[in-house]
């Protein structure tokens, strides 16, 4: 009897709840996000009516679906907080740093069993701790991290009261329905002892809950139904609660209407709990003259300005939001993305077949053709936007991660965001989650001191940590900056040695702190659990150069550190720079191409038999000859390579040998994974104007390759 | 056919409300809180209100006041919508003029049976 599960169809009325589900879900998970950067964003000293306010509305919307739909344990542990949410609105109860802890905590619980039914998997999770420490703090007392030994035993009671139910039997002749009302009281748990008298008692009659167990201010509420008399059952009652905290009444419905108000019904028996309304105004037995309509034409007018003025600022956009927007699946938008991407390539390979054209000849059609040039750069710029989506989304899961990191370390950090409305694709975002969070963890933990040291130091006590990002040229720059101890160049310096890497003296300070992204480096002494182990600042730097992105640092010892990303916009379309091998078109990320210059056969030298080189303003770098790679046939064999292209990845440069540049352009990216298989050195593919495919090399893989 | 004004801030409670209605043959025209669901009574006539309690910008009981300042809508039946019957939250309902309440949470049967009593 206990869990009355609704994850099966819930059929009433005909209608079948489900198909609310998922509007439920979702919505329930934006009320869990809003509830969640109100109290962080809460000033517990000057907590603010109206912030109040939203948080209550936050954890009462979920209640009512929850209860509506039949999610049980999601309304039970909403309901508590609710109780909590209602008397700190009330200034009933004083907000402290420790009730917002417990309601963060029940807000990750709440998205843990909604995932559970959402999912229709996992374990049902123990919330008894919660509830009991939600329940103390409304009643005034502190929470304790270990139940006392007496206290499990009501509070898991009460969870369990909707299970505690007497079976209800058909009604005996003779029996009344009735409403035992208990309360107010202080622990309303404790009503459940009368639950028990009716287990007790045999022919008592049967008992259950009206209020799903939970009660609502102070008082529960129950169904009764007897053979007894009222003041038999409230002398048996009395001996669990106290006589005026008890009340029988007659059983409401669950919904009532008020004596004589306007457009009740007419009561139809006598039976009380219906209103009956002689004389309402709207009532067919109203005698009464309607209530005076003089001002009629103001009033309709009056509506539309007074409320408008009136309404805040900060609310509105809720409401626009609402009629503004549409909620459309991700692969609906892929779909339109790539189709649009075949268009713009049967544009260019148009463009390129009508080049040779007579404009005067085909006067429309040329026009035409320009047309639907424009036309599609517009359309694509269009379409991509629509997958963009700001970095407060990317932004937002920070706050919550740090208040609850720097805790666990015993640090002060204030965390500071600029440019969350900056826009990146929304495929980018998923892949510069992680490495950010790593960074902004390394900021946290390596970085920022203890208060005390930074005291010591003559900083402020708190520490920032400042995520930003910004729209530069065709990228987007995010940056992770904090003013904790910066990176020790000596330090660094002597862990590279110790490790055997050639770090002389006469390094940059650039190039020291890009030691950190040798793989294995980690100069903290202890490596914490919480950003150090198995993730390193190389992977976060090999990461973002496979999303066509670049890291940097810079550092000020004492003072702090930033660490700075470059993303490309979109993944979906990449600057290009195309080159030629043999009858083969091959394009290179721009992004990567650090030079190119006509070689001469006696700038090129072999090392160790099978390695080439060439010499480089001093430098020699390794030479990877595109047609021995890729095994371009060769049909003119006096043909000699003329071209070296200098690429840059992974920490280190190569030159491609290559016969010709053929230019740069945007290409559209297409998958080969997806349409063929995983090939080595190519990172994708694109159809060019002349409707050829060329592929995209992966320089990454190239300088891998050019290493051993 | 008759009207309905379901006003809610919360999406899926409102959908479950209008798929009912319209279901049982009513037209309803939704609103997502008292503010929007007042401007939404400007013009059209409305055989019933059934509202959300606690809402952004303008709670039930403040929209229930609002109406029934209107004098198009001295007598529509509005109904409250709650997630308790105490005493005190239907005190203030009446107080501003409502002609009942219902209790949250209610299926779609027990809708269905209480709007029958009010709208004609």
């Amino acid at each position: 009897m206990g869990e009355m599960s609704s994850e099966g169809s819930q059929l009433s009325a005909g209608i079948d709840l489900s198909q609310f589900y998922q509007v439920f879900f979702e919505e329930a998970g934006e009320n869990l996000d809003r509830m969640e950067k109100l109290l962080l964003d809460l000033d517990i000293e000057s907590a603010d009516d109206e912030e109040m306010n939203a948080i209550f509305r936050c954890a009462h919307s979920i209640k009512g679906g929850a209860a509506t739909f039949g999610f049980k344990d999601v309304a039970e542990l909403t309901h508590q907080m609710e109780t909590l949410l209602d008397k700190l609105r009330r200034h009933e109860l004083v907000p402290t740093s420790a009730m917002v802890d417990v309601l963060l905590q029940s807000g990750d619980a709440l998205r843990a069993q909604l995932a559970r039914h959402q999912n229709g998997d996992g374990a049902e999770l123990d919330t008894t701790e919660l509830l009991f420490n939600i329940r103390a703090m409304s009643a005034g007392e502190a929470p304790v991290i270990a139940a006392p030994a007496a206290a499990p035993a009501s509070a898991a009671r009460a969870p369990v009261a909707a299970s505690v139910l007497a079976e209800p039997a058909p009604a005996k002749p003779g029996a009344r329905v009735l409403e035992l009302r208990v309360g107010p009281m202080d622990n309303p748990e404790e009503a459940n002892n009368v639950v028990d008298l009716f287990k007790e008692i045999t022919d008592l009659g049967t008992i259950e809950p009206l209020d799903n167990g939970m009660p609502a201010d102070g008082m529960r509420r129950f169904k009764v139904c007897t053979t007894s008399t009222d003041s038999d059952l409230l002398d048996l009652l009395t001996f669990h609660v106290a006589r005026e905290q008890v009340a029988l009444l007659p059983l409401g419905d669950g919904y009532g209407f008020h004596h004589g108000a306007p457009g009740a019904p007419e009561a139809e028996q006598a039976d009380p709990g219906y209103g009956f309304f002689e004389d309402a105004p709207g009532s067919p037995t109203d005698a009464s003259a309607p209530a005076s309509s003089t001002e009629v034409a103001t009033l309709s007018d009056a509506p539309k300005t007074a409320p408008k003025a009136a309404a805040p600022k900060a609310e509105k956009p809720a409401a626009a939001l609402e009629a503004s927007t549409l909620r459309v699946s991700v692969e609906k938008v892929d779909q339109l993305i790539n189709l649009v991407g075949e268009l713009v390539i049967t544009q260019a390979m148009l463009a390129q077949n009508s080049q040779g054209m007579d404009p005067a000849l085909y006067q429309q059609l040329a026009a035409g053709l320009a047309d639907l040039d424009r036309n599609t750069r517009d359309l694509q710029e269009s379409v991509m936007s629509i997958r963009m989506i700001p970095m407060s989304m990317v932004f937002s899961r920070f706050p919550r991660m740090l208040r609850d990191l720097a805790s666990k370390l015993g640090k002060k950090v204030d965390f500071v965001t600029v440019g969350e409305a900056t826009e990146l694709d929304k495929g980018l975002v998923e892949k510069i989650t992680d490495p950010l969070t790593h960074l902004v963890r390394n900021s946290c933990d390596h970085g920022i001191e203890s208060p005390a040291d930074r005291v010591a130091k003559g900083k402020p006590e708190t520490g920032t940590i400042t995520l930003s990002a910004s729209h530069q040229g065709g990228s987007i720059v995010i940056e992770v900056r904090d003013d904790g101890r910066g990176l020790s160049r000596d330090k660094l310096l002597k862990k590279a040695r110790e490790r055997g890497i050639h770090a002389p003296d006469s390094m940059s300070d650039q190039e020291v702190w890009s030691l950190i992204f040798a793989p294995g480096f980690s100069t903290a002494d202890v490596v914490t659990d919480v950003s150090g182990r198995g993730v390193g600042m190389d992977v976060v730097k090999k990461n973002i150069t496979a999303l066509g992105g670049t890291v940097d640092i810079d550092s000020a010892e004492g003072y702090g550190m930033r660490v700075s990303v470059r993303l490309p916009l979109t993944l979906a379309i990449m600057d290009g720079m195309s080159i030629g091998v043999g009858e083969e078109v091959y394009i290179l990320p721009l992004s990567s191409v650090v030079e190119s210059f006509q070689v001469q056969p006696d700038m090129v030298k072999t090392i160790g038999g099978s390695g080439r080189v060439v010499e480089v303003r001093d430098e020699y770098m390794p030479v990877l000859e595109m047609e021995r790679v890729f095994n371009v046939p060769r049909f003119d064999f006096e043909h000699v390579s003329g071209i070296m292209v200098v690429v840059e990845a992974e920490g280190g440069r190569i030159a491609l040998l290559v016969d010709e540049l053929l230019g740069q352009q945007q290409v559209v990216v297409k998958n080969l994974e997806a349409n063929y298989r995983k090939v080595n050195d190519v990172s994708g593919a694109t159809i060019m104007g002349d409707g050829r495919v060329a592929l995209i090399l992966d320089v990454g893989s190239l300088v891998r390759r050019s290493r051993h | 056919m008759q009207s309905i004004l379901a006003v809610d801030d919360s999406a899926s409670m409102r959908q479950m409300v209008a798929f009912t209605l319209k279901s049982a043959g009513y037209n309803v025209v939704e609103a997502v809180d008292g503010q929007d669901a007042y401007e939404k009574s400007n013009g059209r006539d409305f055989d019933l209100v059934l509202t959300d309690q606690n809402m952004p910008r303008m709670d039930g009981i403040s929209l229930t006041k609002k109406l029934r300042d209107n004098p198009k809508f001295k007598t529509t039946p509005i109904l409250i919508l709650t997630t308790e019957s105490s005493d005190q939250m239907k005190q203030a309902g009446r107080s501003a003029g409502a002609t009942g309440w219902l209790v949250k949470p209610f299926d779609p049967a027990k809708l269905i049976e209480v709007i029958k009593k009010v709208v004609k």
